[in-house]
């Protein structure tokens, strides 16, 4: 049977592609980080379209499980949960940052930011690659202020490559490919949130006040 | 293509045995058994003709009583083929079929003509069986193919509905108007600690709910996914960050199985689970819908085509009130099944709580909206006076006076809007039905003023899937289109 996997990513757009046998055959990106909820349907479809592939053909899924601003995150990660559920596929999740590393060189230490909103940065630190190509991580992943990243790290003398790079749904399907060729990928799919929710215990009874 | 399709008539038996020799050669049928299969009550026997000659023929064989239907034969002329003609008498005949209530279509068709083979299975024919030598004298073997009818053409679809507006990940199923699942998984111990919903903990559990929420649903229905004909889910009214989980779930879901989905509003659904209860929703109804998230009145003329928001609350919904009341009385969350336990020791009429909005300068305005932010601040006014001069307080007797005030204006606005509106029904919804007050006091009234009440089962009462499916199912069934993919949520979506 042709391998087609099908990899999403919502950390920050809606990010959708499709590999056969390993190929990308088709690569959306739909930038609006307030539109997953609306896009996330267009844009499988329009991959699954462009691929010349129905749902039954797709053997796996692959989803990016953050970090990345919460509610965006989540649309995609439900979808491609159901997705693999509706054609009875196994699904399997990776780090954004990772998948944004997996594209890049990464023979100098590298740093991956991503927007966390609220003025702060997601980030994860990153040198060298396994033998099979997965991005071998030395920091992180963590969420901070990008000013007090950047002074923590010069108080610490390391010295990386900033990388601010778009995520590719393909490099999560690409990083899931590589690690299902090592002997396995997790399949443990749960959104990477790195924040706390923001919520108060109740303080006591009193209302009126 | 400019040919036409008819019913068979005896007129035609000469012309179809033509054709009928030239397509069956020695396989054909006796002129005498064609006439019986075109005249037969339980056959439906159609010819497609163009300038007056019959230049194809099919029949459909579909016994009383008997869900299943069987192609007899289809023929088309030698000239006339390739151009679409064949598809044209299966569909009709399918179209027949579906129409006369058969849920599968049988037929044969000879293992060495690849062609017709072809046609049947891009009609959705699949391969059952073979049967050896059952063509004779040449004994070609028969490939045995059935269409299971798709029970969205029948008339009871197999629809999901998803919901996730609030705390409950809800996920039920129905066929039509028949309830098959109704699984909810719930995040209300997690909202404890911080005495209310708090949306991004909802949206986290139902990103983490949904998978298995969905399993259990179709193990309860006895269904797989393959027979479903829709996705359905909540759009809108709700916290939007929750919705966005659902909307995303059943989207992709959709696509997966490759079937419409329908958006669906969650206040109208409350209504639609009348619809499972009672096979219909009686109308025109007013309903009642009180949980932690809405306090609404609805006029439902018709439950598709005329719902009306005759009013809401401008503050807190009902059961938030509740929530904070029973904080402020040391209770723990939900208040309202803590309300209700506490105060069947107490008087509801020890003391004279506010009743938001039901004086008469408020009777333009606000007829038929709530407010019951007052409410809280006069019980958290009155317990705080109390300990300020160190007096004891009744818990009972002011979680049955805070109670009592709640239902009366619940109840007293919503029999108004009945009057008002000359409408002999009430129809309950939400979660605070589960209040044995407001039960009470609905019921009492409701019969003074002779008016039928509706209380669903508290399964269908609180949010749920199935009535998202509920609600859907009737859309299909009275023939609405499904949504576009590219729908968003809606927190305040109108109804």
């Amino acid at each position: 049977m042709t391998q087609v996997l099908l990899a999403l990513d919502s950390s920050s757009g809606t990010a959708v592609a499709v590999l056969v046998e390993g190929v990308v055959v088709s690569e959306l990106y739909h930038p609006d980080t307030m539109q997953h909820a609306e896009q996330i349907g267009l844009q499988i479809a329009k991959a699954l379209e462009v691929a010349d592939k129905k749902s039954s053909d797709v053997t796996a899924v692959a989803v990016g499980l953050g970090p990345g601003p919460f509610t965006g995150l989540r649309v995609g990660i439900a979808a491609a949960k159901m997705f693999a559920e509706g054609v009875s596929v196994p699904i399997f999740g990776v780090s954004s940052l990772s998948a944004i590393a997996f594209g890049e060189e990464l023979d100098e230490p590298t740093l991956v930011i991503t927007d966390a909103r609220r003025s702060e940065v997601y980030f994860a630190l990153f040198e060298g690659k396994t033998n099979y190509g997965e991005p071998v991580l030395t920091r992180g992943p963590g969420v901070k202020k990008q000013s007090e990243l950047e002074a923590e790290f010069l108080s610490q003398s390391i010295s990386y490559r900033l990388v601010t790079g778009q995520i590719k749904a393909s490099s999560v399907g690409n990083l899931v490919l590589a690690q299902l060729a090592q002997g396995g990928a997790n399949e443990v799919i749960t959104a990477n949130y790195l924040r706390a929710p923001d919520a108060v215990p109740a303080r006591g009874k009193k209302v009126s006040g | 293509m400019n040919h036409q399709l008819r019913l068979a008539t005896e007129e035609d038996l000469a012309t179809i045995m033509k054709l009928e020799k030239a397509s069956f050669g020695n396989d054909s049928w006796s002129k005498a058994t064609m006439r019986a299969e075109i005249l037969a009550p339980h056959t439906f026997y159609i010819v497609a003709y163009q300038d007056d000659e019959i230049v194809g023929y099919a029949g459909l064989s579909k016994q009383t009583g008997s869900t299943s239907a069987d192609i007899q034969t289809i023929a088309v002329s030698e000239a006339s083929r390739r151009k679409g003609i064949g598809r044209e008498l299966m569909k009709k005949l399918i179209t027949q079929a579906s129409q006369l209530l058969a849920t599968e279509v049988f037929l044969e068709v000879r293992e060495d003509r690849p062609a017709p083979k072809k046609l049947y299975e891009s009609l959705g024919f699949e391969s059952i069986d073979r049967r050896d030598n059952y063509y004779q004298p040449d004994g070609i073997a028969a490939i045995v193919m059935r269409l299971s009818i798709s029970s969205l053409v029948s008339g009871e679809p197999l629809v999901i509905g998803i919901e996730t507006s609030c705390d409950e990940t809800g996920i039920g199923i129905v066929r039509g108007s028949t309830l098959l699942a109704n699984v909810i998984s719930s995040s209300m111990d997690q909202h404890a600690r911080f005495g209310g919903v708090v949306p991004e903990i909802a949206a986290r559990a139902h990103l983490e709910a949904i998978q298995s929420t969905l399993q259990k649903a179709l193990h309860d229905a006895g269904i797989s996914l393959k027979e479903v004909d829709a996705v359905a889910v909540t759009n809108g009214p709700g916290l939007a960050g929750a919705l966005m989980v659902g909307v995303g779930a059943a989207k992709a879901l959709a696509i997966a199985i490759d079937k419409p989905i329908y958006a669906v509003n969650h206040l109208v659904a409350h209504v639609a689970v009348d619809v499972l209860e009672r096979g219909k929703l009686e109308t025109p109804t007013v309903a009642l819908l009180v949980s932690g998230g809405h306090t609404s009145l609805l006029l439902v003329r018709d439950l598709l085509t005329d719902v009306e928001l005759l009013g809401e609350t401008i503050d807190d919904a009902a059961g938030e009130a509740f929530d904070k009341v029973a904080r402020v009385l040391g209770l723990s969350y939900p208040g309202g099944p803590e309300i209700d336990r506490v105060a069947k020791e107490g008087n509801p009429n020890a003391i004279r709580f506010p009743r938001g909005l039901t004086l008469p300068k408020d009777q333009d305005k606000h007829r038929y909206n709530f407010s019951f932010s007052g409410l809280k601040t006069a019980v958290a006014r009155h317990v705080e006076l109390a300990q300020s001069k160190a007096e004891e307080i009744s818990t009972p007797d002011v979680a049955a006076s805070f109670r009592e005030a709640v239902v009366d204006v619940l109840v007293s606005k919503a029999i108004k809007a009945c009057l008002d509106h000359e409408v002999p029904r009430l129809i309950l919804g939400g979660g605070v039905v589960a209040n044995a007050r407001l039960r009470e006091v609905a019921a009492k009234r409701c019969d003074e003023a002779g008016i039928e009440l509706r209380i669903p089962a508290f399964s269908l009462c609180t949010d749920n899937g199935a009535m998202i499916a509920s609600l859907a199912a009737q859309k299909i069934m009275a023939g609405e289109a499904p949504s576009e993919l590219g729908f968003g949520v809606n927190s305040t979506l109108p109804i």
